[in-house]
């Protein structure tokens, strides 16, 4: 199933479209060229290449319009600029521009067809890293349901008559068969418990969050959560001790699952404290990003635990004062953000506690009733 | 005893039927079990229930629901209490701690989730065929 790469040049130079046609001529490639930025452009759409060279100077329309525009119709393809006057400042403003690679004037065989390797290559890795996650959200998916009714429904059926079992049967066991039937009762309580928590990883679906997404103040999530906690910090004599910069303005989000969020850190935060200490929350918003951070004073995390503590069911190599963990909070808490389009970041030292960071893009106040407008555009 | 009470169950699973009925006829009540939400419809019309546990996830989805909300628009059937036997918690996404499994999910009067303590069913089954039993004796 050996399939052809395409690959499209956009070059005002004939002499450069025909001598780069010459070196692949023979190879598993599939050549398409256009002579300015707008037949090139229309190629893109019509010919789907996998790879594009584009040159910076060329009559009509700018060669970086060329990089942006291809940007926009399709992310994954790879683009490689052709510079003529060889400048590194053009070269470089170009890559911010999303050009994968740079290709001076006059270059030899040798080089443009290594760029050319390279820059397919780079196509191949995005391509299979785009079905990697598509395939591994369906598993996510598809395991989800069979865990739900192949393993839990069987196991409360289990459960259930084990309840009765040992109803009836508790005049004529005696104390150690009764210990044994009490055994097996938490043992499938934990297996079920297990599985609820699995289930609960699966099922926080990115693409549902988004969709109820509206603008929302963050004063609002703050203190649904604090409220929240509250309880659970009194009971373990910890203060929660806000630095709240006002005003804190919106973000364009989901309340319910922000708020679960910052009720998951906290919680955190909390659990890992000792008796008598405090928690801080602090926030600081700039033009465009808002910041929550949370500080505690606590156990902290190592150092080999700290990059995994983001991912599902990881608990930690070390002893946590004693506190159960089914290692899932955080997790769903960073895929929360995510879908936010933020990001969540930890700072921590073990045995003097962690600072964990939630960044979120804050609306701007006067844009604030129509947020999304400028972007619905920009993607049309 | 409650032997004048007449209870049905309409589930799927036989082995948690089995349990279910087994706590409840130990604890003196009648109880008749129905495998499918067809069956268990013609069997609510062909004889008098004074309380259906019922399960959500049977056959090809959420049956139990549709089921539940036909008897809701069912004159004869409308008053009759209903009390959700259920492991179906994971069809709710973000559910928080201590919040109503769901709140408006469907009109039913109790649910409890699988698998159940046998005390606890047994309370919630005669909580409710009491308050069943106090607004039949007061119409307003």
């Amino acid at each position: 199933m050996e399939t052809k790469s395409r690959i499209l040049l956009i070059d005002d130079e004939e002499v450069v479209i025909d001598s780069c046609s010459q070196i692949l001529a023979g190879g598993p490639y599939e050549l398409a060229s256009a002579s300015d930025g707008t037949a090139g452009l229309r190629l893109v759409s019509e010919f789907h290449p996998d790879l594009v060279f584009v040159d910076l100077k060329m009559p009509g329309i700018s060669g970086f319009e060329v990089l942006e525009k291809i940007r926009e119709m399709d992310p994954t393809i790879v683009m490689v600029v052709i510079t003529g006057f060889a400048t590194v400042s053009s070269a470089v403003e170009a890559m911010k521009n999303g050009a994968y690679d740079f290709l001076p004037k006059p270059f030899t065989p040798d080089e443009f067809r290594m760029i050319a390797r390279r820059g397919l290559d780079k196509r191949r890795l995005m391509l299979e890293t785009i079905a990697l996650r598509r395939e591994k959200e369906m598993l996510r998916e598809q395991f989800a349901a069979i865990v739900s009714h192949e393993l839990k429904a069987p196991l409360g059926a289990v459960q259930q008559n084990l309840f009765v079992l040992a109803d009836e049967l508790s005049g004529s066991l005696n104390e150690d068969q009764m210990k044994r039937i009490e055994r097996m009762k938490t043992n499938i309580n934990d297996l079920i418990q297990l599985i609820l928590t699995w289930l609960r990883v699966l099922s926080v679906d990115v693409n549902k969050i988004r969709e109820n997404f509206k603008p929302t103040p963050v004063a609002t999530v703050l203190s649904k959560a604090v409220e929240t906690v509250q309880p659970h910090a009194q009971r373990k004599d910890i203060e929660l001790v806000s630095s709240i910069r006002e005003p804190l303005g919106h973000v364009n989000g989901d309340e319910g699952t922000l708020v679960e969020v910052v009720v998951n850190v906290l919680g955190n935060g909390i659990k890992y404290s000792r008796a008598g200490g405090e928690v801080v929350i602090h926030t600081e918003k700039t033009a465009d990003e808002l910041m929550i951070s949370i500080t505690d004073h606590g156990v902290g995390i190592s150092r080999e635990d700290l990059p995994h503590i983001f991912n599902d069911f990881y608990t930690g190599k070390a002893e946590r004062g004693g506190e159960g963990s089914s290692g899932i909070g955080l997790a769903i808490a960073r895929r929360i953000v995510e879908a936010h389009d933020g990001s969540i970041t930890v700072e921590s030292e073990l045995g003097r506690g962690s600072t964990f960071v939630i960044h979120l893009p804050s609306l701007r106040e006067e844009a604030n009733p129509a947020p999304r407008a400028d972007l619905e555009m920009a993607k049309s | 005893m409650n032997t004048d009470k007449k209870l049905i169950i309409i589930d799927d699973d036989p082995d948690f039927v089995g349990a279910i009925r087994s706590t409840l006829e130990k604890a003196g009540y009648q109880v008749d079990a129905a495998y499918n939400p067809r069956e268990g419809f013609q069997a609510l019309q062909a004889r008098h229930y004074d309380l259906l546990l019922l399960d959500i996830m049977m056959g090809r989805g959420a049956e139990g629901i549709a089921l539940a909300r036909k008897i809701r628009k069912d004159a004869r059937l409308r008053e009759m209490p209903v009390l959700i036997i259920t492991g179906v918690r994971e069809q709710i996404a973000f559910l928080f701690p201590g919040q109503a499994v769901h709140p408006n999910f469907v009109d039913v009067d109790e649910l409890v989730e699988k698998p159940v303590e046998p005390n606890l069913l047994l309370e919630k089954v005669s909580a409710l065929l009491k308050a069943a039993e106090e607004k039949h004796a007061q119409p307003q």
